[in-house]
């Protein structure tokens, strides 16, 4: 197992258009320069469509650039086969999707342990390992719940203990609380705050919430696919 | 998608009646197979084991039906041929016996000649009849009477068991057969002696026979001589019985062969192991025939199988997107859909192979007559079913290799749409 940290994230002139019904490309994101550092917390926000996701995939290696680069620790990955962006997703990067993700025909634990049996961890390891997340985020003794025997929160709870699973530097959420009613979208804010700062991880946040985006030390403002502001608390 | 999910029974209890289906489709592309290559090999074998322990080493055959002609006189010629220890005429008629008013029962009626008939026999017939057949005129020549059939008819007959048995013929009685099912033109015999009945597949009155001197069926059936014979003094084969000397020198027999040809041109002269190449060759062409009729439910099967599994990769298509999401590689998931379909496969394949197994033995347990007796026979080759294990499985294995390729194409970003 292999926790290589939070890697500094640098795009570079970044580019990324989609192929659609019409003849032209469909523009995401324009020339985009970010540098996200180590350890930082940072919320995308900006009204829909101006290319919030956009960001968050290619930082996270989902989606290739149509042009720029992305570099990891100064290295160049953007543009990697897609059996080692895979590898560097799975052992580096901890994804938090708005709609959770969770595998239906898995119970709570053994979609935390699916990236660990991924990584190829036996099985005692995982156990133990799935146990201490689910108890972290507060599901201790719903590990063998579908997800479809969860509550919102609880299967969020759920996607934050997989997305931590293999200790990754970088955390990506996309509207991590955008389906949670205030209480649970609470909870989860906090235990993602929470769970950033014991790991010293780098967290990046798409959000349209103002309470949730208040609680990064970074706030990015994107607007027709770039970066219109950046801004720093205190 | 992954071998445990399916072996913890996750996709079974999402999907069971896809997995279901699939498991049944296989099982019953592979079942047909496992019962028609059975029971087709053990049939041939049976018949090969019995061809191979016969008493007789040459055969004398003509064309079309009752082939030879002129049978005494040609079994008096062999006779005479140095080297021959005996010639013995068979021939085999489907008569009728007449079971009182109104009721018959089909019956394999075989006439010879009973005082050389044992010689042909080898050591698995052998025992079945008893060693001096009770049909009085043991040469059968009384009768015959040089073709005139002038002589006085013994109209003695041996009986099977299994026809004793079911119509409660016993010896001393008087059993009336007949050429058809017509009373009126049927003979009456005495049933002089009983004798065990081989089994002869594809034969569906088989089981059901009754032995007599040659001459006496040769009348039954219009096979004699006068108006009305189609083939005078009949007989279907020719079985050569060679000294033991000649017997045991494969060029002594060979040249006993070439006489013998030399005398009869018009007729067919085959020895044993010829006849056993034949009947292997009838036997390979018939197993390839039935892989070919298998092939067509096997094709079925493993198109289901295709379909259900690009059924389940195309309703998969998100948990594929997260788990492409979370870093599983997509060899990982091409894996698990090839294990998928490995696995049901196998399940389907082993289900199959049980199923040929019980329903042969179902038939050999219920079934009546030939069906019976050929299931009784089957032969279960480890080699066969493994052959027809892995066929499946490499042919579910290109069904998988298609809904792996559905996977492949697929864009994480869409499925996660």
């Amino acid at each position: 197992m292999s926790a290589q940290g939070a890697p500094e994230v640098v795009l570079r002139e970044v580019s990324k258009s989609y192929r659609s019904s019409t003849p032209e490309a469909v523009p995401a994101l324009r020339s985009v320069d970010l540098t996200v550092g180590r350890g930082e917390f940072v919320s995308v926000e900006g009204p829909s469509g101006c290319g919030k996701t956009t960001l968050l995939n290619l930082l996270g290696l989902l989606d290739s650039p149509t042009q720029g680069e992305v570099l990891w620790d100064g290295r160049s990955v953007g543009l990697l086969a897609d059996r080692e962006r895979s590898r560097l997703r799975l052992e580096r990067v901890g994804f938090i999707f708005q709609r959770f993700y969770l595998l239906p025909a898995l119970t709570a634990r053994e979609n935390v342990e699916l990236p660990l049996r991924t990584l190829g961890v036996r099985q005692p390891e995982r156990r133990e390992r799935s146990a201490e997340l689910l108890r972290e985020v507060g599901l201790e003794g719903r590990e063998k719940a579908f997800p479809h025997q969860l509550s919102g929160g609880e299967e969020q709870r759920v996607a934050i203990a997989r997305a931590l699973a293999n200790r990754p530097g970088l955390l990506l959420a996309d509207e991590p609380t955008g389906e949670l009613d205030s209480g649970n979208a609470r909870q989860v804010l906090e235990l993602l705050v929470k769970v950033r700062a014991e790991r010293a991880a780098t967290l990046v946040l798409v959000t349209h919430n103002p309470e949730v985006a208040g609680k990064a030390q970074r706030h990015l403002f994107m607007k027709d696919g770039r970066i219109a502001d950046d801004r720093r608390d205190g | 998608m992954t071998l445990g999910s399916v072996l913890g029974g996750r996709n079974a209890r999402h999907r069971r009646w896809q997995t279901v289906l699939s498991v049944a489709a296989i099982a019953t592309a592979v079942a047909l197979p496992v019962v028609l290559i059975s029971v087709g090999g053990g049939v041939a074998d049976h018949e090969l084991a019995s061809l191979r322990s016969s008493g007789y080493q040459l055969i004398v055959s003509g064309s079309g039906t009752h082939g030879i002609s002129n049978a005494h006189n040609a079994t008096t010629k062999i006779e005479s041929i140095p080297g021959v220890a005996a010639a013995v005429p068979i021939l085999s008629v489907p008569i009728d016996a007449v079971l009182g008013a109104g009721s018959y029962s089909g019956v394999l009626a075989e006439g010879v000649i009973p005082g050389s008939f044992p010689l042909t026999l080898g050591p698995t017939e052998g025992p079945l009849f008893p060693s001096v057949l009770p049909l009085g005129d043991p040469t059968d020549t009384i009768h015959w009477d040089g073709g005139s059939y002038a002589g006085p008819a013994s109209w003695d007959v041996l009986v099977s068991t299994t026809f004793q048995q079911t119509f409660g013929v016993q010896v001393g009685n008087t059993l009336v057969l007949s050429p058809t099912v017509n009373a009126s033109l049927g003979i009456a015999f005495n049933v002089t002696g009983v004798f065990g009945v081989p089994p002869l597949i594809g034969v569906p009155t088989g089981v059901y026979a009754v032995l007599l001197p040659l001459s006496d069926l040769q009348v039954l059936a219009h096979l004699a001589s006068g108006p009305g014979t189609v083939v005078p003094d009949a007989a279907d084969t020719l079985e050569v019985v060679a000294q033991a000397a000649v017997a045991s020198n494969p060029a002594a027999l060979a040249a006993l062969r070439a006489t013998i040809q030399g005398h009869f041109p018009g007729y067919t002269v085959t020895t044993l192991s010829e006849q056993a190449q034949q009947l292997e060759q009838a036997s390979s062409l018939l197993t390839g025939f039935y892989l070919a009729l298998s092939s067509v439910g096997l094709t079925v099967g493993v198109m289901f199988l295709a379909l259900v599994l690009l059924r389940r990769v195309e309703g998969d298509q998100r948990s594929i997107g997260i788990r492409r999401a979370l870093g599983v590689p997509r060899s990982r998931i091409v894996l698990g859909i090839l294990e998928e379909g490995a696995l049901l496969a196998a399940l389907g394949g082993t289900f199959g192979v049980f199923a040929g197994w019980a329903i042969v033995r179902g038939l050999a347990t219920w079934a009546t007559s030939t069906v019976q007796l050929a299931a009784e026979l089957a032969i279960f080759e480890p080699s066969t079913l493994v052959s027809i294990a892995l066929g499946v499985t490499g042919l579910s294995l290109l069904a998988s290799l298609l809904a792996a390729r559905r996977a492949l194409a697929l864009d994480v970003l869409e499925a996660l749409r």
